[in-house]
């Protein structure tokens, strides 16, 4: 296993780097933004990229990146879109808001999501199990900020329960700033709902009629000692790396979510930084997003030797 | 005891039934409702004017929090007056700084003669003490470093005494010192700051400015773009090369990004169209002295290869006079350039002098000091540092709470990115105690000070679905409306229209050349379709009174409404009287000249006016009618089987910048469904198609200028105060879009105008008049000049000269003016404006001249009595 990960990781500075070189490369290769030639201000539009060291041949550029982030870790100062300030500050800055609203989303939808799911499986073809499903499948269609508008609409502007907006400020944890991400937070968990539900009814309906489960029942156990003690347990091999996958992911934002409810996360960082050629902001997203991506699936993979010790990652045996 | 319960309960009940009475008449009170703040009188005294003895005015006071609650798209994130770049931000500008001078609505206590209060302005000092003292016969013999013309008697230096009063809000006073240091940083060239081009480009311009800015460096101007010589300008010199008359270099800009040609270049085109549009026999001995900058010097040698490359082949249309556009100046700028020798110094601890490089004076050098350019030293240096190993500087001054220091009404108090930022009073402004900041409220009379909002709270608001519930829920003070919005809320009394300045107009595609090359192309069906009538006089008349703007407007545009002439409704040609072009009698001629209206026929100029409505179905028909016969004369189109129609469908292609949206198709089936109706019953009837184009990007004007694309609705904005400057966009070649098939220095206008006092005939190109009426001194064809600009010529002649241009080009019927662009608001039932009538300067007056309703206390009761705590528009 040792040596395994060791692999994996070596494995993934080699990905990491050819990743970063082509995404480096890729988005200077893009046009500069275009100003009216008869503005003025091109002029020192142009001046500051020379400056900056943007005409400089893109490998020359890509040299002065890394030694920048290994002599001095610098990622560079915004040159657009927070003009002046260091992108990795305004990355940290806005980080809290992503983190939170997504972890509250998945700490409250994981737990239903796995329960409606084993609920279904456990009631398969009953009309509570097409109740479950027909719901989970029109949750996964419609597009998250749909849920949006209308948990906005009705809770709060109708009902008047929760503001229309994320509280300012970074209090995250008072309870007014609770209250106020709730909408986002509803919003964001019905889609991780429904995939939890889809997935362990499948996993569970397909272990619940497994051999191993009759031979369970027929030793005396009773179907809830059977369902509990085995069939979950089963289940879980491919439920438990979706919710590490989770909450890795709930670093990465959402670009609509976060927009709809002014939550001040990093959702829209990476799409701005491509659209205003902000390439240090760029860079520092890419190369923070690639890790956290590499990362989970070196965890994901080893995570299911864990849970299922006839799982040998890598062993030749 | 029971009974003396029930007597208290009955009591009770009386009052409250009362109370409900009261305060369902005060919420049925309309537009505004009564006002729940209390004032107390305060004893001010001021004087109105050198003459008139001192008044003694009550002051209203407020009591109470006013805040104001606003909403942006996207959060400022750097408000540094020299380094921001967009207009969000430089949302923040309103509330923490202050021009050297402010404009203000003319009342009883800032009266200006011959208007009544609130229809002009007034300008006054703000962070200046005084107006602004011509200096220039002064400053010109004690300081030739700054090269003041030798026959300058003034308009090019100023000194300006500045407010004593005015500090940054920790106290810290705001002297000479602060505007040279905040000037020398601005154009420190090592920080590259993107505000400097305002102050070393364009009308104000500090002497010797770009000589600080870029020295050690050399630059490349665009000369068709910018300075206009022409090649006569230019001296050769003994190495054979040729310079401007102030020395610099000229060269041919073949691999050059050109303004005129939107950043394509020569190399560019005569490698895509080569022998189709040039004359390409020079170009490979021509393109082989190409430098790394893509320049050629200018030699007799080069100039000899050079000219026939644009003049040699008819397809590019163009002459030895068009030669101007592909010169480039080069400019070495001296090193150690010392900021003593820039135009702006300190005569005076509270005193600075300005020395422009070009004259200006009035209005528009008060215009140009309503902005302001200073920084805090201290907070700026710290804030100010090196990026990595670069060459480049970078600033996080005015980015955050802690690196901001206001000097205006109010201050940051809190800011946090991408969400929110708020603004509370700033105790030390001036403006709060000089006795200036109030005025005469037009309703009551009383006099108020101003700036009621005591908070600015501005958060993020992407969706608008979202800003309208808060609008509704009484938690935003403004709405924008939407598309769907308009039908519903359009005739509330809270809706409030802005317009603006732009006008939008179909430019048509009348370049014969470029649509024949298309034609011609192969995988073209000519049996099919045609692109050459469109070319047509006629056919392009009948579509311009094809369209009713109107309703077009009220279809595709809710918040704008029809335009008629290529300049809008909200010019000003005067800014001391605020009269607007549109209004004058030349203007009006000109749109009754170009709709063919007899004004003989109405009582009045204005009831002519009037009748205008760009829509005629009828004359449309007939000149479809018309079109199609001198089409078929002209071999564009054929109708083989005589049935009097059309066997082509004339095809205009719409030009997008885009992939074609949702409102975009809505624009081109409009135009297209509207389009059948009147066609109906004419040779044209179902055969004529607009068409949306592939997305060009910002390709688009390129593409329409070079007659690769049909037509766009596009439109100019120029400065609201110079109706003038607006007439150079339709008769540049360099801009207009009609360049390569309307040649205004080809077409020969004239007119009657007064030449030193005699009333003259003078024919002038379009170019010329235009060039003259802005200020250059034209040569007319019996050697006479001319020059029509502002101070040198009357402002009523100027106005004839603008109304024939705008009549001469109208007539061209390559511009079709559709639509006045505005906007639609509603603004909160918690605050009114004190003016109702939109001013082009002030508009409202904004945050200035806002008067609430309700304090906040009072406006969260009176939302939540609302029903569903809804309020109702």
């Amino acid at each position: 296993m040792l040596k395994y990960t060791l692999q994996r990781i070596v494995l993934m500075f080699f990905t990491l780097f050819i990743i970063t070189m082509m995404c480096f490369i890729l988005v200077r290769m893009l046009p500069p933004v275009e100003i009216p030639i008869e503005d003025p201000h091109s002029v020192v539009i142009a001046q500051r990229r020379e400056a900056m060291g943007y005409n400089k041949p893109y490998l020359v550029q890509f040299g002065i990146f890394i030694k920048d982030i290994f002599t001095r870790f610098d990622w560079g100062i915004s040159d657009k879109l927070y003009f002046g300030q260091n992108v990795a500050d305004i990355f940290i800055e806005k980080l809290p808001a992503t983190i939170i609203v997504n972890l509250y989303s998945i700490i409250l939808s994981i737990p239903i999501g796995i329960l409606l799911g084993i609920w279904a499986a456990l009631k398969k073809n009953t009309w509570i199990d097409h109740a479950i499903s027909t719901l989970t499948m029109v949750v996964i269609s419609v597009p998250s900020f749909v849920y949006a508008f209308l948990i906005q609409y009705f809770l709060s502007y109708k009902l008047g329960w929760f503001p229309f907006l994320m509280k300012g400020g970074t209090d995250w944890f008072s309870p007014a700033m609770f209250v106020s991400m709730l909408p986002a937070v509803l919003s964001l968990s019905f889609g991780v709902i429904a995939g939890f539900t889809r997935t362990t009814r499948a996993e569970l309906t397909e272990v619940l009629t497994s051999e191993f489960m009759l031979l369970a029942r027929t030793k005396g156990l009773t179907r809830r000692q059977a369902t509990v003690r085995h069939a979950l347990k089963n289940c879980m091999v491919v439920v438990v790396p979706a919710i590490f996958g989770e909450f890795i992911g709930i670093m990465s934002g959402s670009l609509i979510i976060e927009k709809i409810f002014a939550v001040p996360g990093v959702g829209s960082l990476y799409i701005n930084s491509i659209n205003g050629r902000d390439y240090p902001m760029f860079m520092m997203l890419t190369v923070f997003y690639t890790v956290i991506g590499l990362l989970a699936s070196i965890v994901v993979d080893i995570s299911y030797g864990f849970i299922d010790p006839r799982i040998r990652m890598g062993s030749k045996k | 005891m029971k009974n003396t319960t029930k007597k208290l309960l009955a009591s009770v009940l009386a009052l409250m039934m009362l109370v409900s009475v009261v305060m369902i008449a005060a919420s049925c009170g309309g537009n505004k409702p009564v006002e729940s703040t209390t004032t107390e009188s305060t004893q001010a005294t001021e004087t109105t004017g050198p003459d008139t003895p001192p008044v003694e005015r009550v002051i209203e006071t407020f009591k109470g929090d006013f805040t104001y609650k606003d909403s942006v798209g996207t959060m400022a994130t750097n408000w540094n007056p020299h380094t921001y770049q967009t207009t969000d931000d430089s949302y923040p500008a309103d509330f923490l700084r202050v021009g050297l001078y402010g404009f203000i609505f003319n009342d009883e206590i800032h009266p200006v003669e011959g208007k009544e209060a609130y229809k002009g302005y007034k300008i006054i000092p703000e962070m200046a003490a005084s107006m602004p003292v011509d200096v220039t016969e002064a400053v010109k013999s004690a300081h030739p470093e700054f090269g003041i013309p030798a026959s300058a008697t003034k308009g090019y230096a100023y000194t300006i005494d500045l407010n004593p009063n005015a500090v940054w809000e920790n106290g810290e006073k705001i002297n000479a010192d602060t505007y040279v240091y905040s000037m020398r940083r601005l154009l420190a060239p090592e920080l590259l700051n993107y505000r400097a081009q305002d102050y070393i480009t364009g009308s104000f311009v500090i002497a010797n400015g770009d000589k600080y800015y870029y020295q050690g460096t050399t630059n490349l101007s665009d000369n068709g773009a910018g300075a206009g010589y022409t090649k006569a300008d230019f001296t050769k010199g003994d190495d054979g090369f040729y310079y401007t008359p102030d020395g610099s270099q000229v060269y041919i800009g073949l691999d050059f990004p050109l303004d005129w040609t939107g950043g394509d270049t020569l190399k560019d085109y005569v490698e895509a169209y080569g022998s189709t549009y040039f004359d390409t026999s020079t170009w490979e001995e021509l393109s082989a002295l190409i430098d790394e900058d893509g320049l050629v010097a200018m030699t007799d040698a080069s100039y000899e290869l050079f000219l026939p490359v644009i003049t040699g082949n008819p397809a590019w249309g163009e002459t030895e006079g068009d030669a101007f556009n592909y010169f480039v100046i080069k400019t070495v700028y001296a090193s150690d350039y010392d900021f003593s020798n820039v135009g702006l110094y300190k005569s005076g601890e509270y005193q600075i002098t300005i020395v422009f490089a070009k004259s200006l004076a009035g209005f528009q050098l008060l215009y140009n000091l309503t902005s302001n350019w200073i920084v805090n030293e201290t907070l700026y240096e710290a804030n100010l540092s090196k990026v990595g190993d670069t060459d480049a500087w970078a600033s996080t001054y005015n980015t955050s709470v802690e690196t901001t220091l206001s000097y205006g009404p109010y201050k940051l108090v809190s800011y946090q990115k991408d969400k929110s930022m708020r603004f509370e009073r700033n105790d030390t402004w001036y403006g709060y105690t000089d006795g200036e900041h109030i005025y005469v409220d037009p309703e009551d009379g009383k006099t108020y000070p101003m700036y009621q909002t005591t908070a600015v709270d501005c958060q993020v608001v992407s969706e608008a679905a979202t800003r309208k519930l808060m609008f509704l829920k009484g938690q935003l003070m403004t709405y924008g409306l939407q598309t769907e919005d308009v039908a519903q809320y359009r005739n509330s009394d809270y809706t409030l229209v802005s317009p603006s300045e732009t006008i939008f107009f179909f430019i048509f595609n009348g370049y014969k050349e470029a649509i024949d090359g298309r034609e011609a192309n192969e995988g073209f069906d000519t049996t099919k379709f045609d692109l050459q009538t469109m070319t047509l006089t006629s056919f392009r008349k009948a579509v311009a009174v094809t369209y009713d703007k109107e309703a077009m407007c009220s279809a595709l545009f809710p918040d704008c409404s029809g335009g008629y002439g290529l300049i809008g409704d909200m010019y000003i040609y005067d800014p001391d009287t605020g009269a607007k072009y549109r209004d004058t009698d030349q203007a009006k001629q000109a749109l009754c000249d170009f709709y063919s209206v007899d004004v003989s026929k109405f009582d009045s100029l204005d009831d002519a006016v009037e009748s205008i409505t760009g829509y005629d179905p009828v004359a449309a028909k007939e000149l479809f009618k018309q079109a199609f016969d001198e089409a078929i004369e002209a071999g564009f189109i054929t109708d083989a089987d005589n049935d009097g129609k059309s066997d082509q469908v004339v095809r205009v292609e719409y030009c997008c910048s885009s992939a074609v949206t949702e409102k975009m198709q809505q624009r081109i089936d409009y135009l297209n469904e509207k389009m059948a109706d009147v066609t109906k019953g004419t040779p044209f009837e179902g055969k004529i198609e607009f068409y949306p184009s592939a997305p060009y990007g910002n390709d688009w004007s390129t593409k329409i200028r070079t007659g690769l694309s049909d037509t766009i609705l596009a439109g100019w904005s120029g400065s609201a105060l110079d109706p003038f400057g607006l007439s150079d966009l339709y008769v540049n070649p360099n801009r207009s879009y009609d360049a390569k098939w309307f040649d205004a220095t080809k077409v020969s206008v004239t007119m009657n105008v007064p030449v030193n006092g005699k009333a003259t005939d003078v024919t002038l190109t379009l170019k010329d008049w235009s060039d003259a009426l802005n200020g250059t001194t034209v040569t007319g064809a019996n050697g006479t000049e001319y020059n029509f600009g502002e101070d040198q010529a009357e402002v009523e002649t100027r106005l004839s000269i603008l109304a024939k241009i705008e009549s001469t080009v109208l007539q061209t019927y390559d511009y079709i003016p559709m639509i006045q662009d505005g906007s639609l608001f509603m603004l909160t039932q918690q605050a009114y404006y004190v003016i109702d009538d939109y001013n082009p300067i002030l508009g409202r007056g904004g945050i200035t001249y806002l008067k609430y309703n309700y304090d906040d206390a009072a406006w969260n009761a009176y939302v939540a009595s609302q029903p569903d705590g809804t309020l109702s528009y």
